[in-house]
């Protein structure tokens, strides 16, 4: 993600899939999470999704440090490191220890919660080893609601990352943004499914009432 | 013996990953890695009391499985990755032969190996020789080169959808929002009495032993995503080849086709290459495997263990065949799971 100049209208992303209209809204949370201070041998991507559903449902998903498979693909299990002091609370500084799936470039992987801010919807996780080629990765996701042109949430994903030796910049975006381009589609799965049935469930409690 | 496959929960409700669960699953996972490390150890079925000469016998070991057969035989290991995601399918006389003068016999052979769960190489263990038996008595009865690939082509097809459109098995748990990244090898044999055809999705890879001192004949081509055509497809269809531990499809999948992998399509193909090889009273043996033993074992290393137990001259010689290979591969230290089938070319007669 090519950095923006502060202030002025700036073009949206190219590959975001965002309306000026769309992004415009977004840009105070683009500015205040997803910018980053990308060093030589590194690179930055930032993605999109937009997913019917409100946004307090995705975040419910998204904030699922101790659970990512529930949204992303690639993982066989996930254990949350044990912290006699946090015992099960999700805060800043917790680990998890990822398995991954067969056939990839990768076996497992140690993250670190980062950020957990359930007021503004801004979830950081950062990798912190394992066996994998992404050194130095650090991700933040928000969950933003938007009004115009009509009411949806939109999730921003985004990252930086080291290029690892022998690859370039454009191979290193090609793999991360492919991972989390397909999570990002099972997480608009899941919550719409998830508001879908929670809708249901709803329509269900009010139906024997009386009209008024 | 085929280790349980268990996926994560994908329930929003899950359990918490603490607690005797997430213990169970530990020991689960210790206990495959002791049965991993014990991959080497081998015994035969007991020839005596055998009720047909060409009975087949599956014995299921603690670290893997043998079936023993006189035509035939096939061994699998799941050796030192943590789970066993190879299948492996042998269906004799599973269809009638078609050709003019009527009345022989086709077997079927196929290894599968999966990636991601192994949910699609079972069901391609399953369902492939059904699918292929359908094709082939729909097919014109001609038995040309055109219409194997034809059959061929339709049956991995119709295999591909299957195993894109259903979910887990009952083993895996896998729901339908995870399944799409995940897939199968298939390197499929069909033995009749005058020739051998083979179809091949992937990097497991068939083998002609020819006797006579002949090198060894390869029936398939590995598709990797470098291989220089593949790449090309690849390109042409939209999709990239990187090279993130060795070359991948968008940095992800190490081979080029596959049954399943719905989240690759088009990059990553599931249409067979076919080959259809006259049989010659000199052939020794076809063999089937997968890369993890072909990462190891060359072509000609492979011929020559089965050569040895041929003129070991034993009843059962392709089981042993087989369980050698796949002990040579995890002595050679494969990091993946090995399964090989090895089928007795030679004519009756002999």
């Amino acid at each position: 993600m090519d950095q923006q100049g502060a202030g002025g209208d700036a073009e949206v992303p190219a590959g975001l899939g965002l309306t000026a209209a769309e992004y415009e809204q977004l840009r105070s949370t683009v500015d205040a999470h997803h910018r980053y201070a990308v060093g030589e041998g590194q690179c930055s991507s930032l993605l999109a999704q937009r997913i019917h559903a409100p946004p307090e449902a995705v975040w419910a998903v998204v904030r699922r440090f101790d659970c990512p498979q529930v949204y992303k693909h690639f993982i066989r299990s996930c254990a949350l490191r044990p912290d006699p002091e946090a015992g099960d609370a999700l805060c800043p500084g917790r680990l998890r220890e990822v398995s991954v799936i067969s056939g990839l470039p990768a076996s497992t992987s140690t993250e670190r919660l980062d950020l957990l801010d359930d007021a503004a919807r801004v979830f950081g996780f950062s990798i912190t080893g394992g066996e994998h080629r992404l050194r130095n990765y650090r991700s933040v996701t928000t969950v933003s609601e938007l009004a115009d042109p009509a009411i949806c949430t939109v999730v921003l994903e985004s990252y930086v990352v080291d290029v690892p030796d022998g690859n370039t910049e454009d191979d290193t975006r090609l793999f991360a943004d492919t991972v989390i381009r397909l999570n990002l589609q099972k997480l608009k799965s899941v919550a719409e499914a998830n508001a879908a049935e929670a809708a249901a469930t709803t329509n269900s409690v009010l139906l024997p009432r009386p009209a008024e | 013996m085929s280790m349980a496959q268990v996926c994560c929960d994908s329930a929003v409700t899950a359990a918490p990953v603490a607690g005797p669960e997430a213990e169970a699953r530990a020991r689960a996972r210790a206990e495959r890695r002791r049965r991993a490390a014990e991959a080497g150890r081998w015994k035969h079925a007991a020839a005596a009391g055998t009720a047909a000469a060409d009975a087949t016998r599956k014995r299921s070991l603690e670290a893997g499985e043998l079936l023993v057969a006189r035509k035939h035989g096939a061994a699998s290991v799941a050796g030192r990755r943590r789970e066993m995601e190879d299948a492996v399918s042998v269906r004799e006389s599973f269809a009638a032969e078609g050709d003019a003068d009527g009345g022989g016999r086709r077997d079927f052979y196929g290894v599968f190996d999966g990636h991601g769960c192994s949910h699609v190489a079972e069901a391609c263990r399953d369902r492939m020789h059904d699918l292929l038996a359908e094709e082939l008595a729909a097919a014109d009865g001609s038995g040309s080169a055109a219409t194997w690939t034809a059959a061929m082509e339709r049956s991995f097809a119709r295999m591909d959808a299957e195993a894109m459109s259903a979910g887990g098995s009952a083993a895996c748990r896998c729901d339908p929002h995870k399944c799409d990244h995940v897939g199968s090898t298939a390197v499929v044999a069909v033995v009749e009495e005058r020739r051998v055809v083979v179809a091949n999705c992937g990097d497991s890879r068939a083998l002609l032993c020819r006797g006579g001192g002949a090198p060894p004949l390869p029936l398939s081509s590995d598709h990797k995503p470098d291989r220089p055509d593949e790449l090309e497809r690849i390109e042409a269809a939209g999709g990239r080849v990187i090279f993130w531990e060795g070359a991948r499809v968008l940095g992800v999948l190490a081979m080029s086709r596959a049954i399943g992998d719905g989240y690759l399509k088009p990059y990553v193909s599931s249409v067979p290459e076919v080959t259809v090889t006259d049989r010659a009273d000199a052939d020794e043996c076809l063999i089937l495997a997968s890369d993890g033993l072909w990462d190891v074992v060359s072509n000609e290393a492979a011929c020559e263990v089965a050569r040895a137990c041929l003129r070991r001259g034993r009843a059962r010689w392709c089981a042993e065949a087989a369980a050698l290979l796949t002990k040579l591969a995890l002595a050679r230290r494969s990091s993946d799971n090995v399964s090989v089938v090895v089928v007795d070319l030679r004519r009756r007669d002999h």
